[in-house]
Order: structure tokens, then C-alpha cells, then sequence
């Protein structure tokens, strides 16, 4: 088993697709450094200071005119509503939410990755891992060997948790270190809240905690972690099931992208939380904002996408193990 | 293939294997403190914190409704915005405004407003405060002019009065310094029917404010009735409430003469 999984590590690196996903995420970051830089200073010429307290105390008015006109969706004006009772809680009690600092900036990268850019880097990886064995025609090779094969799809599988792995730690290397140079490397142990729960009524804030942004860094990788291999498996079975890898890339690229969509529209449509793509978001349920659909939280979305993550699982061993290689 | 080194490929696999703990302990940690984790009591700050910063430029903090928001203006200014251009121009030093203006304020919010620490911070770094207050209570967004009455106006203005001297109050006792310029109300109704009793009451009504103002050192009371006084379409937004463009600067221009340095 470990020779197998070390042949299939080797493959995944010769292949060199670590180094592309590295490459993409390091011109990424690069560019959201940059925008996030200027987003500061236009904003800091704007109100002339620089002074986080009167920014988001501005930003509290604004908000509350917006809500005051008259034309405006409900559920709009609820999630505004939500943000602004959240921002009054941070400046009432003197905690900056968005303390400057690389931590801060790989804290806003990794909320707004998790439900489309870390997916698709993770496909990129997952989608051709048994596929391309179709169409280099190795899997013959692979599987004239005396080696059960559910233990060569095991090994591959194996191989795709340690490469999403990676690949949630380069997201993280790299983010630090670039935006480290604009921003500076501190903020670690920079206050931060979480715990705010989102009620029919708005936002209950009598639950709030007060963490360091360490700690809920560590928990967002936690989730970005779960969500990449809920993905990555998911291409994984596309793989097994469809030979072209093109077409399984599709597919998984076609989920996703309705995914991030349906998440602005479904609130109406409620059995669309059963969707795996609608659950992507989890590091939003940390941060506490309104759910796409009422009746989402935490542990829901952890389930679905762990039955979904099962199911996948399931249906790549036993096609896998059962399907005729010609 | 490329022939890899054996110990490289056994290393990157232990480094993954490494930070597949790491984020699984990160996962079950979100879980945890997310159910099981205790609220904390987190203390509110009442304490005023670094007062002294960017003091190279002028602070100027305006309060109100949507006077001071600058409702109705196509260029979004307002006469806040107008008279600072105009105070950049004269002073040529850097003006940093806090426009604390929400759409529809009447004078009971703008009380509870000021008792907030951050803008009780703001104001106690102002230079000068501009307030507007007063149009929300009195005509409550045109529904006033329907059912005017004199008993219910006069009910309605001592609030506004109790709500006006407890804002100037707050504002003092947070900056001593400052000068503080209240805009009067202005009679948007003026050409209307009822426009004459009208115009009474906002005279009346101004005349209060003003009082109220004299007692509070270097708290001015800026009329503009007078300005809106004739051709007040001219100078109102298509609301035929709110000023517009030429209306704000009109204000701006006013409040612009009474400033000195």
C-alpha cells in the first residue's frame, strides 16, 4: 500500500501540477494584494483618515441610509441589517474586524476562495486522476498487476486527500508571504469575533465570542480543508465514472459555478440546501453572516456535503471495482 | 518519466501528510468551538482612546437628516459636501469630513445617535459641527402638511425643543471648543395652499431653535427660510421637499460667510 501510494505521489508531482496550482495562486494573491491595497488607499483619501473607528462608523451610516430606501429586496435588507448590527457590535466594543496585517488579508482570501477558486484548483488536480489512466491506456498496466483494485483506487484516493492538502497549505504560504509585503507579517493574535448567530429575527449576539485571529484562522483552514476534499472527491468519482476528462471537468465546473449563482437566488427554493454546492460556504457560518437559505447552519452543512462526500466515495469504489477495462 | 529522488517524494508526501492533520485538527476545532465553546462577556468600551491624531487638517463632523445627507442633490454633495469644497479652496489645507447624516432622523434618533461612544469620539475630535435636525419631526416627510394642526404642532415642537437642548448638550459636553453651526428649517410648502399658516409655524419653530442655540457658547443658528422664501421651486429636488443642487448651495453659501479663522 504505502509503495502505491508513493507511486502515485510520484506521478501527481512529475506531472507538475502542484507547481501550475502554486503559480496561479501566487499571481492570484498577487493581484488581490494589489486591489486590496488600492481599495485602502482610495478609501483612506476619501475620508481622509486613516483611522479604522471613523471608516467604520461611516460605513455603519451608509449602510443605515441604504436600508432606508424604500426599493430594496427583503432578503437584502435583511442580510444588510445583519452586517450592520454586526459592525455596531465590533465598534461598540473597540475591536477592529478587519485588523491590517497579512493574517487579515489571508483571512478575507480564504472566506472568498472557498466556494469557487480552491474548488477549482483542487479539480484540477482530481479530475484526470484515473481518467488520464484511460487515455494514456496505463490503466492496463495498472491493473494486470496482483494488486486488489480497490487498493489502487485507494492509493490514488489517498494521494488526492495529501495533494488537497497541499494545496490548502500553498493557498496559505503563499498568501501570508505576498500579501506580508504590503501589509505587514503581524496581526496574529489580532481580536476577532465569532459565535454571532443568525435568528428569524436578525442577529443574536448573546453567544459572540472573542478569539485570536490564530485560532480562527487554524478553524477556517479546518473548513476549507473539509469543503476541498468534499470537492476533490467528488471530481474524483466524475473521473472513475466518465473516461474524457474534459467532460468530467465540465461537469464539476458547470456544479460549481451554479453553485456560487443559486447561492444569491435560492432563498426561495428550499430544498436547494440540499445541493452540495449551495453548502460550500462554511467559513461564512464562522463569521456569521445570513445563510443562503433559511435553516442552514454549521452542522447541516457539514452533513450534506458529508453524505454527498460519502456517496461519491461509495459510487467511485464500487464502479471502479466492477467496471470492465478494455 | 522523469526519474524523481526517492527522498523527495517521500518527504513532500510526509509534509502533506503533516498539514493533513494540521487541517483536520482545524476542522474539528470549527466544530467544537462552534457548539460547544462558552460566550464570553466582551466588556464595552466606554473610554475614549488616542484622541490626538491627524491633526494636520480641519475635522468637520455634520449630524442630522437628510439635509446634512444631501438628499436631492444630483451631484451627491449636499451643501456639506459644497461647503467643504469651498473650505479646502479658502484654507488649502487637508478637511476631513465625518458625515454622520442618516436619511429621515428625526430628533429623538439623532439624541440617542449622539449618545453613542464612537460618535461622541468623532464629535470630540471635530473642528466644527454642522447639524441639521428638525424637518423629519415637523413634517414628517410631507404627511405633516395633511394634518397640521396648531395644538398637535405645538405638542410635537416641545419634543423636538427637550430633544434639541439634550443633542447641543451632548455635543458641548463632548467638545468645549468646537463651533457648531444648527441649519433652521427652511418652508418646502411655502407655494402651497396652506403654505402662509405654514410658514408661520416654521417661523415659530425656527425662532425656538434659536433660542435654544443662544443659550450653548459658540453654537450658531443659521436661518435659510429666507432663502427659500421666493421661487422655492427653483430650488427644490423633484420631491418638492428636499433642496436640490442650487437649493444646497444656496445653504452652503451661507453657512460658508459665517465662518471664520
Amino acid at each position: 500500500m504505502n509503495k502505491l501510494i508513493q507511486n502515485e505521489m510520484m506521478k501527481l508531482i512529475a506531472k507538475k501540477r502542484l507547481i501550475v496550482i502554486a503559480l496561479i495562486i501566487g499571481v492570484l494573491v498577487t493581484l488581490f494584494t494589489y486591489a486590496q491595497y488600492k481599495q485602502v488607499q482610495t478609501q483612506r483619501e476619501k475620508l481622509g483618515t486613516s483611522d479604522w473607528r471613523t471608516i467604520l462608523q461611516q460605513q455603519i451610516i451608509d449602510t443605515t441610509n441604504r436600508l432606508s430606501s424604500s426599493r430594496m429586496q427583503d432578503e437584502w435588507k435583511k442580510q444588510l441589517q445583519i452586517s450592520l448590527k454586526q459592525q455596531q457590535y465590533y465598534l461598540d466594543h473597540d475591536i477592529n474586524p478587519a485588523e491590517p496585517g497579512a493574517p487579515t488579508f489571508m483571512r478575507i482570501f480564504l472566506e472568498n476562495s472557498i466556494d469557487l477558486f480552491l474548488p477549482l484548483m483542487v479539480m484540477v488536480i482530481a479530475s484526470d486522476l484515473v481518467s488520464s489512466e484511460h487515455s494514456l491506456g496505463s490503466i492496463k498496466l495498472l491493473l494486470t498487476r496482483p494488486i486488489k483494485r480497490w487498493k489502487v483506487l485507494l492509493s490514488k484516493y489517498i494521494t488526492l486527500c495529501l495533494a488537497v492538502s497541499l494545496v490548502v497549505a500553498i493557498t496559505g504560504i503563499l498568501s501570508y508571504l505576498i500579501s506580508g509585503i504590503v501589509f505587514g507579517f503581524k496581526g496574529w493574535g489580532a481580536p476577532i469575533l465569532t459565535g454571532f448567530n443568525v435568528t428569524e429575527t436578525g442577529l443574536n449576539t448573546s453567544e459572540v465570542k472573542l478569539l485570536s485571529l490564530w485560532k480562527f484562522l487554524l478553524m477556517d483552514f479546518g473548513l476549507v480543508w473539509f469543503v476541498s476534499i468534499v470537492v476533490g472527491t467528488l471530481s474524483f468519482m466524475l473521473s472513475v465514472l466518465i473516461r474524457s476528462t474534459a467532460a468530467g471537468m465540465g461537469v464539476m465546473l458547470a456544479a460549481l459555478i451554479s453553485g456560487a449563482i443559486l447561492t444569491n437566488m435560492v432563498s426561495s427554493w428550499e430544498t436547494a440546501k440540499y445541493l452540495f454546492m449551495v453548502n460550500l460556504r462554511l467559513t461564512d457560518y464562522m463569521k456569521g453572516t445570513a445563510p443562503p437559505i433559511e435553516g442552514m447552519n454549521l452542522s447541516f452543512s457539514i452533513m450534506i456535503l458529508f453524505v454527498w462526500w460519502a456517496a461519491a466515495l461509495f459510487v467511485s469504489f464500487f464502479v471502479f471495482t466492477k467496471k470492465d477495462v478494455y | 518519466m522523469i526519474c524523481l529522488n526517492k527522498n523527495v517524494i517521500r518527504s513532500i508526501t510526509v509534509i502533506a501528510v503533516f498539514f493533513c492533520l494540521v487541517w483536520l485538527i482545524g476542522l474539528g476545532w470549527a466544530v467544537g468551538e462552534y457548539y460547544a465553546g462558552k460566550p464570553e462577556n466582551i466588556p464595552q468600551t466606554n473610554t475614549v482612546s488616542d484622541k490626538v491624531e491627524n491633526k494636520k487638517g480641519l475635522t468637520i463632523v455634520a449630524l442630522g437628516d437628510s439635509l446634512t445627507r444631501g438628499t436631492g442633490d444630483e451631484t451627491g454633495k449636499g451643501y456639506v459636501g459644497v461647503l467643504i469644497d469651498e473650505i479646502k479652496e479658502k484654507t488649502k489645507r487637508p478637511v476631513q469630513l465625518t458625515n454622520l447624516g442618516i436619511n429621515g432622523q428625526t430628533s429623538t434618533q439623532l439624541s440617542k445617535q449622539v449618545q453613542q461612544t464612537e460618535i461622541g469620539r468623532q464629535i470630540e475630535k471635530a473642528d466644527m459641527v454642522l447639524v441639521t435636525i428638525g424637518g423629519n419631526d415637523l413634517f414628517r416627510g410631507g404627511q405633516g402638511l395633511a394634518d397640521f394642526e396648531t395644538g398637535d404642532v405645538a405638542a410635537i415642537e416641545k419634543k423636538y425643543l427637550d430633544n434639541l437642548k439634550f443633542i447641543l448638550e451632548e455635543i458641548r459636553k463632548n467638545n468645549r471648543n468646537a463651533n457648531v453651526f444648527f441649519i433652521g428649517l427652511y418652508n418646502p410648502f411655502i407655494d402651497l395652499d396652506q403654505g402662509k399658516e405654514m410658514s408661520k409655524v416654521v417661523r415659530h419653530w425656527n425662532y425656538d431653535s434659536a433660542e435654544v442655540s443662544a443659550a450653548f457658547p459658540k453654537i450658531v443658528f443659521v436661518p435659510t427660510f429666507d432663502l427659500f422664501e421666493l421661487k422655492v421651486n427653483d430650488y427644490l429636488y423633484s420631491d418638492k421637499f428636499h433642496p436640490n443642487t442650487k437649493g444646497y448651495r444656496l445653504i452652503a453659501e451661507r453657512v460658508a460667510s459665517l465662518l471664520t479663522w
